[in-house]
């Protein structure tokens, strides 16, 4: 097995951590906790893939960089909204977050 | 040398491994939270074990230092006391299909991963922060303004998102 394919694995991991925790988790904070593993198993995949083989590394690490600056970005969005969903339902559970109306 | 690089990579694996582990499975979000902040710190390891040492830097640097102050203002301020939240077990029913849908995608890029691997130099390339820079004034200036403009964009909107009206409806 090649270090490539060892980082991989890893990266992988982190990835199906956070598609368990996203369809585990009952509560929107716990959602974003999932989302920002798996931004973190892309980053690790997208740097591993660059730094080991020929490709371009210098693109590989810009390309992570906007990865985790689009996460800084969806982080604020998100927080927004889970504050004017407290804000309005009384609470973060997804189950509580039903209705359609205005 | 290489058994140190394999010893740190093993630590970092396990660093990785419990963190996420905690972060998916804690009751209590702000443990949830530490399990990130672990996890976040073992991947910045594995960037330095790249040789990829500007985006172990900026991995604490965002996500340790912004990102998860963020998550935790968000925890705050949604009242979400330190156990309740999370606390109710879920329903069998409900962890089965969470595990399916973890494994048919995992043993499927699994599967893809072990078979058809890449060809590898093996070593990590040496980039310097004076070439990332260049290249982010360079070739992709575009995607550089580009994040800024989104990254305002994303501010403006969680003000107004989270702006609270006074006397309005």
């Amino acid at each position: 097995m090649t270090h490539l394919v060892m980082y991989q694995l890893v990266a992988l991991m982190l990835l199906l951590a956070g598609l368990f925790g996203i369809t585990q988790r009952k509560t929107l904070v716990g959602m974003l906790i999932s989302v920002e593993l798996m931004l973190n198993g892309a980053g690790l995949s997208i740097v591993a893939a660059s730094q080991l083989t020929p490709a371009n590394a210098m693109l590989g690490q810009l390309g992570t960089l906007f990865v985790m600056g689009l996460a800084a970005a969806e982080a604020t969005l998100v927080l927004a909204i889970i504050v004017v969903v407290a804000r309005r339902f009384g609470s973060t559970k997804t189950s509580d977050v039903s209705t359609l109306r205005g | 040398m290489e058994h140190m690089a394999t010893i740190a990579f093993g630590l970092y694996t396990l660093i990785i491994l419990g963190g996420s582990i905690l972060a998916v499975s804690s009751s209590s979000l702000v443990r949830a939270m530490v399990g990130l902040i672990a996890t976040l710190l073992g991947v910045a390891g594995m960037y330095m074990l790249l040789n990829a040492q500007f985006l172990a830097l900026m991995q604490i640097l965002i996500y340790v230092g912004a990102v998860c102050v963020l998550i935790f203002f968000a925890i705050m301020l949604t009242r979400a006391d330190g156990a309740g939240e999370e606390a109710e077990s879920a329903p069998v029913r409900n962890s089965v299909l969470a595990l399916l849908a973890v494994l048919v995608p995992g043993s499927v890029l699994g599967w893809i991963l072990m078979t058809k691997p890449l060809p590898t130099t093996g070593i990590p390339v040496e980039v310097s922060i004076e070439k990332l820079g260049l290249g982010l004034l360079g070739p992709y200036s575009l995607a550089f303004e580009l994040i800024s403009v989104v990254l305002l964009v994303s501010m403006a909107g969680a003000v107004l998102l989270a702006w609270e009206r006074r006397g309005g409806k």
